[in-house]
């Protein structure tokens, strides 16, 4: 018995008479099953398992205040009706919310936060950590820490595009094909199902293998984007004119010029090899987008008050924007949060075949893979990307859950 | 029921297709690799004199366009050929190794699709509970993490440190089924990891999207229990986008393990297929993409027409 | 009482020579430090680590490098897993003995005419393929011819260039006849393509059945997953003690040692340097680390602007840490490089040329002579190459930049590396398997009009050396012409050489091997089937 246990358990208990005395039944069936677990572990594990369990009892506690303080922040700052949605936000979606933030400015801020570049080599290989290298060298000797903030802006901008550009481009032919059915819809569903046919890592693996070397210059990824965002525009501009024929020319004209400057501000912001990789994913992940869209809209466009839009005369993008998309949008940014992972774990799995992120630029999948032998030794060193990249993901899900929730129109 | 099968008879028309297609395409993005088979085989053991030779033996010499449309009216036929590296049959270096992978992506399928159609449905039941909160939380980190990295880690706790399962699945032909389930665990644990979250969160969604229908809250003013109304009256009519998910996530058991198979050991056809890439031995990796492409195309047969048979709006197009 | 500083020494010396820790040659090495004479240490040794071998048991092998694609023809041998399913299940007219000599195999001996022109090997007698066929001098025919011709298409072609004719002489041995001398032709039927096939009636070598003259046959076998060999019980050799070995194809570095670490295998090839230090700790795996007579080189074509100026060439040398290199990226386990392309696991070996060090001043004063400062030069890697080629390219433009020299280092993808980078762009990083001798690998990428001639380098003197070396019989005249040839790529050549990378793979402790470990290939030179033994 020392101090800690002593104060271990008379924190639970204390804690369980209160709320068994203020009424709080889920509060005190949650400390009181806790107290119960812990003789039990106690007696099994010892201190070391109560310690254990006391640590992660106060790390869910400091997320939760870092929540619930983040949540008032924003509150405060935001104008009144954001600030009364903003309001409704359970503390998970704070909490996911606080993390996004703090990527997004360890992203941006890279350079000024990390203490070191991140191709510095400043000590030896695996040095443990000290006061100057919070999470101590990698292989060659370059500061973790440094590499993990860098990562956050390569991994997280390169994901981040490929998802946007896969759902922009699936969801719009998704939402097109369910409204207008007949041979456009038929085309594109042959298209996605050939491309979702071929496996998606064996797909991104020859496309990189072709477009890897020696086309992986300004010239290629110019072209290739604007291909892309012209197709992705055709799609808008064919729902917006539908038979006008001048609605089509301006449409086009609109468009190229559009496209083109998406291709350069592409271009200003990434390489061309990570372009390309945007581009692979763009074009993997579309066909999925695109099959759970005219899944969902296609459940919504049988319903009769389409029928009746549609008899009201109103025109395709009308139907699309105003009808169809607020009634599956719940589904959809579910999926966005997921198939932000899985864009994520691809372009990880990437790496781990040698394909992906340039070096030395620091991307967290390929960290973990240079890493991943430690694990049988029980070193974390690999753990500390991954974590990076599993927060994230939990961190979006969480918001992206708390605005289905919302979306979906179901209050408690 | 008629038109279910026509429905069929179209679709079927259609994937064999969808596999022509993939078959050309297949062809010219192996022709477009960096590299031919010969250099590829020869390796850094080339030099212009041998890597004639070997092209002249292996039949490079033809243009591509011929050595297409041999290959295609031979598959017409149901004769893939040989493997241009080793001259074996395709047929035979690939069957064995598609077995297995049809093996072990039943293996997973059937603990994780029951799990995570009951999971989604509880945790649509329960939502916003402790219960829900913690089983989003857990799927969502399995499902955030690289495949090789849990592979890895389950290793660590279940082969390294306890020892209760080995650490390589590698298969020999004197097992019975127990040792065979045992032996595969590990990687099957892997899979279903992966695929659980995505199709569990799914159907939580697509039932909870329905929650807010008018039918449902007309139920729930009946007095129905909650978990009739999910039940009865909600999952009927969620079917159609868990269905699809789950087709997904099948073709994902069968042609996206790659990784997994490696870090397992175990020998599946994305092994085979991955070298055959390497090598650019076009009939391996023509077979393997088609066998994919197939299996992928079926799947999503049934899960369209699993879709129309579970809503009768779209059986009867107004 | 206390014990003398040197019998401590060699104590420990015994103890690590029991425990299979440390090779022959630095046994030897350290006990010649330590006083002893060689014929005493060699006696010392033998009393210590060889303990007697037994027979028995099934060695379960994880053997990196097998693909689905593998196959039996060895002409087109590459992969590892090819590599040694030849030297289990074929067997050659040479070996490299495990103390790294050459010894007989399918020959049991071997002569040559004073000009080194003509060799004669006498075959064994006793050498059996595995359906009970005696090996005969129409099958060695059959054999080597495999590999020659005019629509041979095997990667060994180059290798026989100079052999003009074969001959079976009729009493159990052929004569090889060549255009000009060489005095390593015994070494060169060591390489891993010439295996002894049967013959077919029309005189071709049988590749396709698989049937070999080696110490284990095959029982079963798919390629890109493993294979099962079980002993012949009339192999010609001394060994083959394990009555089966289990050879499994296992890729992915991290499950070969997980599957070594939970004993679901006996023994592990390549191993990742970075976790050899954690994994030593383990009592039950011995971990054997051989230098070898592999290479990474850097070729920069010579006659390409910037390489085309000698000093540009120094410059560049001078301004790579290869120490750190070492200690990086192989984690030690590499014999430092010199510029020249002969590792000290070769026969032959310069001991008196001194090492080049890290000099970034001089480096950047020479960079000024040639009016080159503030050099920009692309070096194109790939991960494929080596464990840590990236890596090991970032550190050598870190430290160039201490010389005012801006390396850019350019990630090529894997494939496609050989066609379309090697021999191609003018500088960049290359990986060289280990060749038996000096004039081997001098020949192969050093000699002017050589086909892969990897930095265009033209020296006369050098090429001349190379002929006089190739033709000499007596050694103490090679080590000099060698030395001269290390002096003159190293100096004058386009080749940085930062390492030789050493040969690690490890085993359970209850694996025993002799203590020396042929430095040819990895495990043992891919003789450990017939070499090795469980301990009693």
């Amino acid at each position: 018995m020392n101090v800690f246990v002593i104060i271990y358990y008379t924190l639970l208990l204390g804690g369980s008479c209160l709320a068994a005395f203020y009424n709080k039944r889920s509060a005190f069936l949650l400390l009181f099953s806790l107290t119960l677990i812990s003789f039990i572990l106690g007696i099994v594990g010892g201190v070391g398992a109560l310690r254990v369990v006391a640590t992660c009892a106060g790390l869910l506690a400091l997320s939760a205040m870092v929540a619930y303080a983040f949540r008032e922040f924003l509150v405060a700052i935001a104008p009144t009706n954001l600030a009364k949605e903003l309001r409704t936000a359970p503390l998970t979606a704070g909490f996911g919310m606080f993390v996004i933030f703090t990527y997004a400015i360890a992203g941006i801020f890279a350079p000024w936060i990390a203490p070191f570049g991140e191709a510095q080599i400043i000590s030896s290989a695996f040095a443990p950590p000290d006061e100057t290298m919070l999470l101590g060298a990698d292989q060659l000797g370059r500061d973790m820490f440094s590499r993990v903030i860098f990562g956050a802006r390569n991994t997280v901008a390169l994901a981040l595009a490929g998802t946007v550009m896969a759902f922009l481009l699936g969801a719009l032919a998704g939402l097109l094909a369910a409204t207008t059915g007949g041979w456009f819809d038929q085309l594109l569903a042959r298209t996605s199902d050939v491309i979702m046919s071929i496996p998606s890592l064996i797909f991104a693996l020859l496309m990189l293998s072709i477009f890897g070397g020696e086309l992986a210059n300004n010239t290629t990824s110019f072209i290739l984007l604007t291909v892309f965002a012209g197709v992705t525009g055709l799609l808008v501009v064919k729902a917006v004119s539908e038979r006008s024929l001048i609605g089509w020319i301006i449409g086009l004209a609109v468009l190229a010029g559009v496209s083109m400057a998406f291709a350069v501000g592409m271009l200003s912001i990434f390489n061309p090899s990570e372009i390309i990789l945007v581009l692979v994913v763009a074009v993997i992940y579309s066909p999925r987008v695109f099959r759970l869209t005219r899944a969902v809209a296609g459940n919504v466009v049988v319903m009769d008050y389409i029928e009746a839009a549609k008899l009201r005369g109103e025109r395709t993008w009308y139907l699309i924007r105003r009808e169809i998309l607020p009634n599956s949008t719940a589904p959809l940014v579910a999926e966005f949060g997921l198939e932000f992972c899985f864009v994520f774990l691809l372009i990880a799995g990437l790496s781990f075949l040698g394909l992906g992120i340039q070096p030395p630029t620091a991307d967290w999948g390929s960290m973990v893979r240079e890493n991943a032998t430690l694990i049988s030794f029980g070193d974390v060193t690999p753990l500390i990307p991954a974590g990076a990249i599993a927060l994230l993901t939990v961190a979006i899900n969480f918001v992206v859950d708390w605005m289905l929730h919302r979306s979906s129109g179901l209050k408690g | 029921m008629g038109d279910i099968l026509r429905l069929v008879a179209k679709r079927l028309g259609l994937g064999l297709g969808i596999l022509l297609i993939i078959s050309a395409i297949i062809f010219f993005m192996v022709e477009l690799l960096p590299g031919d088979i010969a250099q590829a085989v020869l390796g850094q053991g080339a030099t212009p004199e041998n890597l004639a030779a070997l092209r002249k033996e292996m039949g490079l010499d033809q243009p591509a366009l011929v050595r297409y449309f041999d290959w295609l009216t031979n598959a017409v036929m149901f004769d893939f050929g040989n493997s241009i590296v080793t001259g074996e049959s395709v047929v035979n270096t690939i069957s064995a190794r598609f077995a297995n992978t049809l093996f072990l992506a039943a293996y997973a399928a059937v603990i994780a699709v029951p799990i995570s159609i009951v999971l989604g449905v509880l945790v649509a039941l329960l939502r916003n509970s402790i219960f829900d909160r913690v089983v989003n939380v857990l799927t969502l980190t399995s499902i955030s993490s690289p495949e090789f990295f849990l592979g890895y880690i389950l290793i660590l706790y279940l082969a390294v440190k306890t020892g209760m399962f080995p650490a390589i699945s590698s298969l020999s032909n004197d097992m019975n089924l127990g040792d065979l389930l045992h032996r595969t665990f590990l990687p099957a644990l892997t899979l279903v990891l992966v695929v659980t979250a995505h199709m569990m969160r799914m159907t939580r969604a697509a039932i909870i999207n329905l929650l807010a229908s008018p039918y449902i809250e007309m139920a729930r003013l009946k007095g129905t229990p909650p978990w009739k109304v999910i039940v009865k009256h909600a999952l009927p009519n969620a079917w159609a986008p868990i269905i699809n998910v789950v087709a997904l996530n099948l073709a994902y058991l069968i042609t996206g393990v790659v990784l997994v198979e490696v870090v397992f050991v175990y020998p599946g056809i994305g092994q085979a297929l991955v070298d055959a890439v390497s090598k650019r031995d076009f009939p391996v990796v023509q077979a393997c993409c088609l066998i994919f492409a197939a299996t992928f195309i079926l799947l999503n047969l049934a899960a369209d027409v699993g879709a129309i048979l579970t809503n009768p709006r779209l059986r009867h197009p107004k | 009482m206390k014990k003398n500083k040197d019998q401590v020494l060699m104590d420990r010396l015994a103890d690590a020579a029991r425990a299979g820790t440390i090779s022959r040659r630095s046994f030897m090495h350290y006990a010649a430090a330590a006083g002893v004479t060689a014929s005493a240490a060699t006696g010392l040794w033998g009393t210590s680590a060889k303990a007697a071998p037994k027979r028995g048991g099934t060695l379960r092998v994880a053997q990196h490098d097998g693909n689905t694609s593998d196959q039996h023809d060895p002409g087109k041998y590459q992969s590892n897993f090819e590599i040694g399913y030849g030297h289990t299940v074929r067997a050659y007219l040479t070996m490299i003995n495990a103390d790294g000599t050459l010894g007989p195999d399918v020959a049991k001996e071997w002569s040559a005419t004073p000009d080194a022109k003509e060799w004669t090997f006498v075959l064994d007698e006793r050498a059996t393929f595995h359906n009970g066929n005696k090996v005969t001098a129409a099958d060695v025919l059959a054999s080597i011819n495999h590999h020659r011709g005019d629509d041979a298409t095997s990667a060994a072609k180059s290798l026989l260039g100079d052999v003009v004719e074969i001959v079976d002489n009729g009493d159990h041995s052929i004569t090889f006849k060549l255009a000009g001398p060489n005095a390593d032709l015994p070494w060169l039927m060591t390489d891993y393509h010439l295996t002894v096939l049967p013959a077919k009636a029309d005189g071709t070598a049988d590749w396709q059945s698989g049937i070999g003259c080696g110490p284990y046959k095959v029982a079963e076998l798919e390629f890109g997953v493993g294979g099962r060999f079980v002993r012949h019980e009339d192999w010609h050799g001394e060994g083959a003690w394990f009555d089966e070995v289990e050879v499994l194809v296992i890729n992915d570095p991290n499950a070969r040692q997980t599957a070594l670490v939970t004993g679901d295998v006996d023994t592990a090839s390549l191993l990742e340097n970075k976790t050899l230090m954690l994994l030593a700790r383990d009592p039950n795996i011995e971990v054997d680390n051989i230098s070898s007579a592999q290479a990474i080189t850097m070729p920069m074509h010579c006659d390409v602007a910037p390489f085309d100026n000698p000093d540009v060439r120094m410059a560049l040398k001078l301004s790579i840490n290869r120490q750190e290199l070492v200690d990086k990226i192989t984690f030690g386990a590499a014999t430092i490089g010199n510029d020249f392309h002969h590792s000290p696991a070769m026969p032959y070996f310069p001991e008196a040329i001194p090492q080049r060090e890290y000099d970034p001043e001089k480096a950047k004063s020479l960079l000024k002579k040639a009016g080159a400062e503030g050099l920009t030069v692309n070096l194109s890697t790939a991960d494929s190459i080596t464990t840590g080629a990236v890596d090991a390219a970032i550190l050598y433009s870190e430290h160039a930049k201490a010389a005012g020299i801006n390396i850019k280092v350019v990630r090529e993808p894997n494939d496609g590396y050989w066609s379309d980078v090697w021999l191609v762009k003018p500088w960049c990083m290359v990986t060289w398997g280990a060749r038996p001798t000096p004039d081997v690998m001098y020949s192969l990428a050093y000699k002017s009009d050589a086909a892969w001639n990897e930095s265009h380098w033209q020296n006369e003197r050098f090429n001349e050396l190379l002929l006089q070396g190739k033709a000499e019989l007596d050694n103490a005249k090679r080590m000099e012409i060698y030395h001269e040839m290390g002096m003159l790529a190293r100096d004058d050549g386009g080749t940085v050489i930062p390492y030789f990378p050493n040969f690690v793979y490890a085993r359970r402790s209850n694996v025993k091997h002799t203590g020396s470990l042929s430095p040819a290939w990895q495990m043992d030179g891919y003789r450990y089937a017939s070499r090795w033994w469980f301990e009693g």
